[in-house]
């Protein structure tokens, strides 16, 4: 053991050193953010108030008149809120069939869902727009719910399934032989156990949904706009609203950047598709 | 109750087929212990007749009924897996009730049935607990008791003391043979360990590759193996099995003598050979014997306090009435 | 026969959604590839509404691949993704071995770190190329400003002013123009993931083989053998589908080239595609199904590369 920890005493502080400042470095922006948040529009494009400046919370209280904001932020919720719970829905009967009922063919379907995923969405924009429109559907909660659910269920299925492949086969078989059917399998036995994959999986479909911005700019305009679509609306102020286009930037994140915190390790696994533990 | 027939039964995995036709009967009330190296087909033949797969051909009769087509709950057996396969999200009363809450019965009957289940496997002060808390010997005994409160007319045990250290395993192995001996309901235990064959079953059923090599009790195993691989797997250390002119002398292909029908000299016997290691087990002392023409090395038992060194002369007498006659196709000759 | 019959068609309403989204849709940008299909034109108003008799064959795969545009959008794709994946992965190895021995305060550092992927790429976007990489009123324009006013007051200062007096005056670096707009995105989006690359390479780090190093340091090995020999062959894997999950992503990219290169030139397939599908959706549809290619081709060498090791 000695022989590990012999890197000098000098070494050790300059290490965790260089750790904090690259820590802080990757941090600096949100925090900048956040600080501009605070400023007053005027002030936020003032050298002299860099760091020190009079902290104002108009740019929050004001965020309503200025970008509706909780209009977008609850179209945001909704939309993401469903299109994760339908993704579950119809991911959570194919991930249990797939990791305890495999055929010849699961690895191929594996596959092939997560090669959906890798197909440009901007290939099929137009035809999304044209069906979308004559659906009616253009600009609507469902549309959008249905879509984020699509986009994500690739991923949501290979998470889950890599999850429910640690559950022992043999638990499964218990519950057969003591005479529960497949839906009692699920529920009496599966969601149990995975539950805290489950709810990783939802946390981070939930993430995706809130932060995508390609369908839900492209096939929205206000009645199911979500705070992407708001953000992208206002990308270029040209120094004008910076302090309360950051207030609302940091209102649209900040949530999740929390949430985000809460399921880092779990990410690990489900990202990676449980190749990496 | 508990008559358990498979009817030329086999198993395939896409075009490899891992069970050949095989037919076999065990009758109510027997305890008969399928044995063979890994990946012989014991365990696929015990999830067959449990139906957690699938027969490819062929016919499960228990108790004179098909259930080929039945569902594994539906059969009226029960197991113990080799993990214990018990549900970690539940306490052990729980895991106890599962199957009968699963099959609708009554929370007083369900709760009656608990209590005298837990009381005879020394659960009781336990059933509050999690799987995970609990320790190795003490789950086997929930995944038993959850067996047990279903009333099968069967027991099924896939390997269930392979997870458990050395002495557990002689305390469970004692248990669950007594239990056996309680209850005379039909058992059918699934193991690679011949000494767990030997001294738990009435019935063996040896199987290698699929094919049942030899059905019989214990001590016929011991005394008659069929065949040379029954002869070999069969019997602690194993059988010696001596080639050449010294089997031709017997007018076979094959001689088999075990270690415990040897005698062991300093100065005089049939064969010569030099001692290799002597392992000392207080009781016993096995003998590795080098130099013996047919079989190097050959393992012999001698008396407990016997010391013999390495590179030592040592001269051994087989008992006549012991040696075991193969041809050439490895059967036994009478 | 089967009791499992039921189990295994569960799976079935999953793959039957995919498949019609994958299908509908590309079936339909295929059809409008061959015809022609503009959404305004005063001229040829027939033109408005999809049917076959305006069936265009592959003119308008022509007409894309020799509009200079799509190769721009091609190679700026690639050089968008390529950078991308070089940087975060070499960032993200070089950060998560030197985090990864605990050090006072890891937990938090790790928290910091992880941050910037949980981030809106809206947001993301209009954050860096508004308030930090602005010329003007960024912090890249404060700070430049703020270095040659104080070279500038250092020229005047005596014994040492000749010295400041050689450097020249520091411009800041406009990020919206063509080019470097496309730098400006991959400024942000490694930013973005890198936090993800250490992520996953740090947990990698975690089940290194420990017996094995100390083996290996008793073998007589340097801190950079051990690295070279033992650490960066354990992390192949973990770097594959690094790789592979980010060239999901990036493929793709589109809101980050939206809010900072509007206007300049700048674009990738996908944002050609939305120029595209303003008006001429004929044009929009052939450029898709170059794309789909294209992704097709990326993920057939990345799925072969990865596939394997996912699935042990």
């Amino acid at each position: 053991m000695a022989i590990v920890a012999q890197s000098s005493k000098y070494g050790q502080i300059s290490r965790t050193l260089l750790a904090w400042i690259v820590g802080l470095l990757f941090f600096f922006p949100i925090f900048w953010l956040v600080l501009t948040s605070f400023k007053t529009d005027a002030d936020a494009v003032k050298p002299e108030f860099l760091f020190f400046f009079t902290p104002t919370l108009e740019n929050y209280t004001n965020m309503t008149e200025n970008y509706n904001y909780w209009r977008f932020a609850t179209n945001s919720v909704i939309t993401s809120v469903f299109a994760t719970i339908f993704a579950l829905a119809v991911g959570i009967p194919c991930a249990y069939s797939m990791a305890f009922n495999p055929t010849r063919a699961t690895k191929d379907v594996l596959m092939w869902m997560l090669s959906t995923k890798m197909l440009p969405a901007a290939a099929v924009l137009y035809p999304m727009t044209f069906l979308t429109k004559s659906l009616g559907l253009f600009d609507t909660h469902f549309m959008v719910i249905v879509v984020l659910c699509l986009i994500n269920l690739p991923i949501v299925i290979w998470m889950l399934f890599t999850y429910f492949k640690e559950i022992p086969k043999e638990i499964i078989e218990a519950g057969q032989m003591d005479g529960v059917n497949t839906w009692g399998e699920i529920k009496e036995i599966l969601i149990p156990l995975a539950w805290g994959g489950i709810a990783s999986t939802a946390l981070l479909c939930f993430i995706f949904c809130w932060n995508e911005a390609y369908w839900t700019v492209r096939l929205t305009t206000t009645d199911a706009a979500t705070l992407s679509k708001l953000i992208e609306g206002n990308r270029a102020p040209e120094g004008l609203f910076f302090g309360r286009l950051s207030a609302v930037s940091a209102a649209a994140v900040g949530p999740i950047i929390v949430l985000g915190w809460f399921c880092q390790k779990q990410l690990v696994q489900g990202l990676s598709f449980g190749a990496v533990k | 109750m508990g008559r358990i027939v498979l009817e030329h039964v086999t198993k395939s995995f896409g075009n490899t087929q891992v069970i050949p036709p095989l037919d076999l009967t065990i009758e109510d009330g027997e305890f008969a212990v399928f044995v063979g190296p890994s990946g012989c087909g014991k365990s696929t033949l015990l999830r067959l007749i449990a139906g957690l797969e699938d027969t490819t051909s062929g016919k499960v009769v228990i108790d004179d009924q098909d259930m080929t087509e039945i569902s594994p709950s539906k059969r009226g057996l029960a197991m113990v897996f080799q993990s214990y396969a018990l549900y970690p999200h539940m306490t052990v009363r729980k895991n106890i009730a599962f199957p009968m809450r699963m099959a609708g019965m009554s929370e007083e009957e369900q709760n009656k049935r608990i209590e005298t289940a837990a009381a005879s496997l020394n659960l009781t002060d336990y059933l509050d607990r999690k799987p995970g808390q609990l320790s190795g010997g003490q789950r086997q005994r929930v995944a038993i008791g959850r067996a047990i409160v279903r009333d099968p007319s069967a027991f099924l045990f896939d390997e269930p003391l392979s997870n458990l250290d050395a002495a557990l395993r002689v305390g469970m192995r004692l248990e669950i043979t007594e239990m056996h001996e309680r209850m005379q309901t039909t058992m059918i235990y699934v193991t690679h360990d011949q000494v767990e064959a030997m001294t738990m079953a009435n019935k063996i059923v040896v199987l290698q590759a699929g094919v049942i090599e030899q059905v019989g009790s214990p001590l016929e195993l011991y005394h008659k193996p069929r065949n040379k691989f029954v002869a070999g797997f069969i019997g602690s250390p194993k059988m010696n099995l001596i080639e050449g002119a010294e089997a031709k002398k017997h007018n076979a292909e094959t001689i088999g003598i075990r270690p415990e029908h040897v005698v062991v000299s300093n100065t005089d016997g049939l064969w010569k050979g030099t001692v290799g290691v002597a392992e000392h087990l207080g009781s016993d002392t096995f003998v590795h014997v080098h130099g013996i023409e047919g079989c190097d090395p050959m393992t012999v038992r001698a008396a407990g306090d016997a010391t013999f060194k390495h590179g030592e002369d040592i001269y051994l007498t087989p008992d006549e009435t012991q040696i075991h006659k193969f041809d050439a196709a490895g059967l036994r000759i009478e | 026969m089967s009791n499992r019959t039921l189990p295994r068609l569960l799976q079935s309403p999953a793959v039957f959604l995919l498949l019609i989204w994958m299908l509908v849709p590309l079936s339909m940008t295929l059809y409008f590839s061959f015809i022609r299909y503009v959404l305004n034109s005063l001229r040829k108003p027939e033109w408005t509404t999809p049917a076959l008799s305006n069936w265009r064959g592959f003119g308008n795969y022509e007409f894309v691949l020799k509009s200079k545009d799509f190769l721009f959008a091609i190679q700026n794709s690639l050089l968008i993704v390529c950078s991308i994946l070089f940087l975060t992965v070499i960032l993200g190895v070089l950060i998560a071995v030197l985090i990864n021995k605990s050090f006072p305060g890891q937990g938090i550092v790790r928290v910091l770190l992880i941050s910037p992927f949980f981030v809106m790429p809206a947001v993301n976007a209009v954050l860096w190329i508004n308030m930090i990489l602005d010329p003007v009123l960024g912090l890249q324009g404060i700070a430049v400003g703020g270095i040659n006013d104080m070279v500038d007051g250092l020229r005047a200062a005596p014994g040492i002013g000749w010295f400041f007096s050689l450097w020249p005056e520091l411009t800041p670096i406009s990020f919206r123009a063509t080019q470097t707009s496309a730098y400006a995105v991959i400024i942000m989006v490694t930013w973005q993931w890198t936090p993800f690359a250490v992520l996953i390479f740090m947990t990698s780090l975690q089940s290194e083989d420990q017996q094995q190093k100390e083996a290996a340091i008793l073998d007589g090995a340097s801190t950079w053998s051990q690295f070279r020999f033992l650490t960066l062959p354990h992390l192949g894997r973990p770097i594959a589908i690094v790789v592979m999950i980010q060239a999901i992503f990036h493929l793709s990219l589109y809101a980050e080239i939206e809010i900072v290169s509007r206007g300049n030139g700048n674009k990738n397939l996908p944002y050609l595609i939305g120029e595209f599908a303003n008006n001429n959706i004929g044009a929009a549809s052939a450029t898709g199904i170059f794309a789909v290619i294209l992704a097709n081709i990326v993920a057939i060498f990345l799925l072969r590369m990865v596939g394997k090791t996912l699935m042990e």
